[in-house]
């Protein structure tokens, strides 16, 4: 059923740190987040011509202010690729990232270009609220029952789930708090290091004293949001944000996160002819639609969608980077699939570690290609869940 | 005329009472450096910065509005003394310890700029003894300013002077603390714990004395001694568990110690209970346990009888309630000293002892009776001080009965009242306070009212019985309204309600139409103002009763039309009409002050457009108005977005949010940046009139009516409508909540127009007519009016 021409081969992925809401990059701009992974990429992969760039595709859930007038263009300009590179901007929410890959892959895999660049980006300490700077909704949503979903906000979709698929409080605040050990042992072992562009943050502040503007320098190599001490005690405080007698709190949801991921995907010839390392080939993705006010089951109708489409076993697939939006859809897709627990998300995930809207698509498959050259995965797979109810999934095969 | 000028004040100690008198200057614009002792270890301004963040926190919230914390300065004693030369009023606050403060004098002193006052705060030591340790430069310039807790919120402050106060300072200073910070000032004589807290310290022994000697439970007695005789809610006992029970010992011990020959120093004793408690630790509100203790939501009451807690359950018999709820005093306390049960001998001997305190003590510890009756209502909430209940249920009969209890060795000592109790040869006394002032017992002759220039800005002052008080001249008076005119000015009319509550009524309404047209034509503006608070509760909801039941909807929409008008005549006058408002706005009582050419608002004044507790919209005009000033925002915005602006308002709408201060009615919208603030409640006729009088004398119009009013429209109400759905959804809110906040959603949106339409005031108001009486028609909207009609309080369904 492929029609590709080529084999499509991921030869580099790099990715910012992710910073909290309002966190290390509060004063980051997205475009500067992008050109900083773009320069990071190709300085994996060197000796590889700029100008070979098919195109730049890169994801972003909110391409507006900050990171809107085609974010994709500005950032590789910033970044110092050539004129001639051309670049676009794709929105598929928060599938946006893995999407870009999939967009990206399929171009090589056609045969209309050698080199691509996936990438995305996302700074949500520039938007005023989660969906966007002005939020404008369509009366029309009102008027069809099934529609007023699309007005329900994540948080209450979450609800939904918990109540729909029976995932209690104590295993919502369970699995999160597995999440924070994970993902801070993944750090005290350095598994991100070789994943990670660290990023100096210069931040101008007014130095009141002698009237002039400061420059404050600071690196930053980790991911910010894992807290060693998540414990089910302390989440257990935390009260439920999205309804009243809910289970969905902000302990066993996502955090709210800035970075930016980028992937170098190239053909066979490149391979050769510039002599580079494949880290793994991209086999696939799929998206579904699902009922917006349950949101989050949209892995379960986009991985076995995958699956077929690729002739994977889902038992074969032993990296599987599930993206935690809430605790609760994630063991709803898990528990519905039978996932495995030890193959999701070795390393923690968004609870833990964040999830900056449309860049975790690309992180994350930048997560997948370090464990891939760790030899400790064959098939990887990410998956999310996505407002107004989709799910998406992408597979990939170490080399 | 030579001005006090304070452009910025120190206090030095942020305990709770420095950094709360810290956070009343910043409300009130004055900058504020916070002193308090470097940290140990950290930032040296730690514990300064610790305290603010306590601030913020504490309630009732010390702070009028959330950014007025930027305006206190962090600094220490070690590092930042150089700051002090800055400082016009630097007022000390840091612990009763007399070697401490003198210590700090010291250290100080240098840094004290030559013109400026430095005043303590101590509610006990002695304003000389403390002055010995400052440089003799700075003793002229040296007194005490009292403060009371909350400061925010307690009305009293006392001015003691030293030996070598300076001609002056002290009318200065009264100037800024009654006009800037809002405050009553009394000027107390250095005596220990001042007037105040000698007086009501010495109460609260005497009601412990006979709490006990009559067998009687705290809470009962707390029963008795709150609203019952008009004293505040937390009445004896639970006032010393917020105070502190640690710190009522040491007020205590401080007069056991100062007062040795006082007749009543055997009383200056903390009971043996007490002290218990302190030993414990059971220090009150602070510690979670003292006189009462919370468990869960149940109050437990100390019961000295059983040595443990049990619940609070005290309550005044039915026989000593009605005596109490008689209405003529005299005959109150003739019952009450007639009647054998223990409750109501309890309540005649604290009120004969304090009869017999005050008198006793008059000539030593203030000017005069008025002084001491105000220090009792700012300082401790009482409704009136012990020398007017004394004196309006009859002077000689009171004081008749208070000499047979002393000679009959019931009172607590034998000390005889003073003998100006009686009057002179000429005449009997009939009272302390008169036409001609009030009695001084020290200058033995009447003393009338202060005459510094500030209180020529207290139009209508809180008065004493047997005060003259203009009674205005009447312009037009109904059943619902007078309009009249003050203090022979002529020029500006005044309007004020005689509704219960100041609500408004069709009556009220007319009222106000007729006013509008009678100033129009008589007068350079008109202010509405009421003699007490609340400024109006907003619209009369028993009228709209009969049409509601009836259903006649044609009646209703009419009903509201004519308030709409009533509005709008406001905001259309040909003179300007001026709201001064003190206490609650609510409801129609809101939109009349948000139609006001101006609203002058005193600082403790609460607006909030709160229909969605009775399953209504604002349809006065609130939601147009509201409609208005966001599309006028928005022009200024780039992109010219009328829903950034709106979103907020709805909010405010759709959750009923009443505004904690007039402050906060400004950033919630209710107020315009042009509308003053006043802290002193005693100075918005004063300044409404002058308020009133410059618009007219500047050429005022009324601006004309808004055209192209640019509406969020059909895009507005459902992207408002995502918030409710996903709140309805959520279990916050129920179906009929969503239902009412569609309403206003929808009035706020100018209806189901395209977004960006231009409309004008009237489709504006149309609107919100339209979606008042369509709510008027659900039933679970009558609910709600019915139960608010019933109960008073607000019905969720």
């Amino acid at each position: 059923m492929s029609k590709q021409v080529q084999d499509a081969y991921i030869v580099a992925a790099t990715r910012t740190p992710v910073a909290k809401y309002r966190g290390a990059f509060r004063n980051v701009r997205p475009d500067d987040m992008l050109a900083h992974v773009l320069r990071g990429v190709m300085a994996r992969a060197p000796g590889l011509d700029p100008q070979l760039i098919g195109d730049v595709v890169a994801g972003c859930a909110m391409p507006e202010a900050e990171q809107g007038m085609n974010v994709a263009r500005i950032g590789l300009l910033l970044a110092g690729l050539p004129q001639s590179v051309s670049g676009m901007t794709l929105n598929r929410f928060c599938a946006s990232g893995i999407q870009a890959v999939a967009t990206a892959a399929d171009r090589i895999r056609l045969g209309e270009a050698d080199v691509m660049i996936a990438a995305g980006t996302e700074s949500m300490s520039c938007m005023p609220t989660m969906m966007g700077n002005k939020v404008s909704l369509n009366p029309a949503v009102f008027a069809r029952d099934e529609n007023v979903g699309i007005a329900y906000g994540m948080g209450l979709t979450a609800e939904k789930v918990a109540v729909q698929w029976k995932v209690s409080r104590e295993d919502q605040d369970a699995f999160a708090v597995a999440s924070h050990r994970k993902a801070t042992a993944a750090i005290a072992a350095g598994k991100f290091r070789s994943e990670i562009s660290p990023y100096t943050v210069q931040d101008h502040v007014p130095d009141f004293k002698s009237g002039a503007v400061k420059i404050v320098e600071k690196i930053v190599e980790n991911d910010e949001g894992p807290r060693p001490d998540s414990s089910m005690e302390g989440l257990a405080k935390l009260r439920p944000v999205f309804a009243a007698k809910g289970s969905v709190t902000a302990g066993n949801a996502s955090q709210m996160s800035d970075g930016a991921g980028a992937v170098l995907i190239v053909s066979e010839k490149i391979l050769k002819q510039f002599n580079l390392q494949p880290i793994a080939r991209f086999l696939g993705f799929a998206v579904a639609g699902v009922p917006p006010e349950v949101m989050g089951i949209g892995p379960i109708e986009a991985i076995p969608r995958v699956l077929r489409q690729t002739g994977v076993r889902q038992d074969d697939v032993d990296w599987i980077e599930l993206n935690e939006a809430f605790a609760a859809q994630a063991l709803a897709v898990m528990r519905t699939l039978g996932l495995d627990q030890a193959k999701v998300n070795p390393l923690g995930g968004a609870i833990a570690l964040g999830h900056p809207l449309g860049a975790t698509g690309a992180i994350r498959t930048a997560t997948i290609m370090s464990a891939m050259q760790r030899k400790e995965a064959r098939y990887g797979m990410v998956t999310m869940c996505i407002g107004t109810g989709m799910g998406a999934a992408g597979l990939f095969e170490a080399v | 005329m030579s001005n006090f000028i304070v452009r910025k004040v120190a206090v030095l100690g942020a305990g709770v009472m420095g950094a709360q008198i810290a956070a009343h200057c910043a409300n009130a614009n004055v900058p504020v450096v916070l002193f308090d002792l470097p940290a140990k270890e950290g930032d040296p301004n730690g514990i300064v910065k610790k305290a603010l963040d306590g601030l913020k926190k504490l309630e009732p919230t010390p702070f009028a509005a959330k950014d007025r914390v930027n305006y206190i300065d962090a600094a220490n004693y070690d590092q930042n003394l150089e700051l002090l030369h800055g400082c016009d009023l630097i007022i000390e606050a840091i612990a009763e310890k007399m070697e401490w403060k003198h210590d700090l004098y010291r250290k100080v002193a240098p840094f004290v700029a030559d013109h400026a006052i430095f005043a303590s705060n101590t509610s006990g030591l002695s304003i000389n003894a403390l002055a010995d340790a400052l440089p003799e430069g700075l003793r002229g310039r040296f007194c005490g300013v009292h403060f009371f807790n909350p400061p925010r919120y307690m009305q009293l402050v006392e001015l003691i002077a030293c030996k070598g106060t300076a001609p002056g300072l002290l009318d200065d200073l009264e100037t800024f603390l009654v006009t800037t910070l809002g405050k009553g000032v009394v000027r107390a004589l250095d005596t220990p714990n001042f007037v105040a807290n000698r007086v009501g310290v010495f109460s609260m022994l005497a009601v412990m004395h006979h709490t006990e000697r009559l067998g009687l439970g705290f809470d009962v007695v707390d029963a008795l001694t709150g609203p019952a005789i008009g004293r505040p809610k937390s009445a004896t006992y639970r006032t010393a568990d917020v105070v502190g029970l640690d710190t009522m010992a040491h007020v205590i011990k401080t007069m056991q110690d100062t007062l040795p020959n006082d007749p009543w120093h055997k009383y200056y004793a903390a009971p043996a209970w007490l002290g218990a408690l302190i030993r414990k630790g059971a220090l009150g509100q602070k510690t979670k346990a003292g006189i009462y203790r919370k468990e869960g939501k149940a109050i437990n009451v100390l019961d000295l009888a059983k040595q443990d807690y049990r619940p609070s359950a005290g309550e005044v018999d039915a026989e000593v309630a009605a005596i109490l709820k008689i209405k003529n005093p005299a005959e109150k306390f003739d019952k009450l000293r007639a009647h054998p049960s223990a409750q109501a001998q309890f309540l005649w001997a604290i009120f004969r002892d304090i009869f017999h305190y005050c008198a006793f003590h008059l000539d030593a510890i203030a000017d005069n009776a008025r002084d001491v009756d105000f220090a009792m209502r700012w300082g401790f909430g009482w409704r009136e001080g012990p020398f007017e209940t004394w004196q309006v249920a009859g002077w000689q009969a009171i004081a008749n009965a208070v000499k047979a209890d002393i000679e009959a060795g019931k009172a607590l000592t034998g000390a005889p009242l003073p003998s100006w109790v009686w009057g002179d040869e000429k005449a009997g006394r009939n009272g302390v306070h008169g036409a001609k002032g009030s009695y001084s017992a020290s200058a033995r002759a009447d003393e009338p009212r202060s005459t510094l220039p500030v209180y020529a800005r207290q139009l209508f002052p809180e008065r004493v019985p047997g005060e003259a008080q203009d009674a205005g001249t009447t312009v037009f008076e109904s059943d619902a309204v007078r309009m009249w005119t003050a203090g022979g000015e002529n020029d500006i009319a005044i309007l004020s309600f005689k509704s219960k509550m100041n609500s408004l009524g069709p009556d009220v309404l007319e009222g106000i139409i007729e006013a509008v047209a009678r100033a129009e034509k008589d007068f350079k503006g008109m202010v509405i103002w009421q003699a007490k608070p609340p400024f109006s509760v907003g619209a009369n909801l028993a009228a709209l009763a009969p049409a509601l039941q009836a259903g006649d909807f044609a009646a209703l929409d009419k009903a509201v039309a004519r308030f709409q008008q009533m509005t709008q005549a406001v905001k259309y006058a040909q003179v300007p009409v001026v709201s001064a408002v003190n206490g609650m706005a609510l409801g129609g009582g809101c939109e009349l002050a948000m139609h006001s050419a101006r609203a002058v608002a005193a600082l403790e004044s609460y607006f909030g457009l709160v229909e969605a507790g009775v399953g209504l919209i604002p349809a006065g005009g609130g939601c147009k108005e509201f409609a208005v000033r966001a599309a006028q925002s928005a022009t200024t915005a780039a992109g010219g977005d009328v829903f950034l602006f709106l979103q907020p308002l709805f909010q405010t709408i759709a959750m009923a949010t009443t505004s904690r201060s007039a402050l906060e009615a400004r950033e919630l919208g209710f107020l315009r940046d042009a509308d003053p603030v006043v802290f002193n409640p005693d100075e918005i006729l004063y300044v409404a009139k002058q308020t009133a009088r410059a618009l007219f004398e500047s050429g005022h119009r009324p601006k004309l009516p808004p055209r192209g009013v640019k509406v969020a429209g059909r895009n507005g109400i459902a992207t408002l409508e995502m918030m409710l759905v996903n709140m309805k959804e959520g279990g916050m809110i129920s179906a009929h909540d969503y239902r009412v906040a569609r309403g206003a959603a929808a009035a706020l949106c100018g209806g189901d127009v395209e977004t960006g339409t231009p409309v004008n005031e009237d489709w504006l108001l149309a609107v919100e007519r339209h979606e008042f009486v369509e709510l008027c028609k659900t039933e679970k909207t009558r609910q709600r009016i019915a139960h608010m009609l019933e109960t008073g309080k607000p019905l969720r369904n």
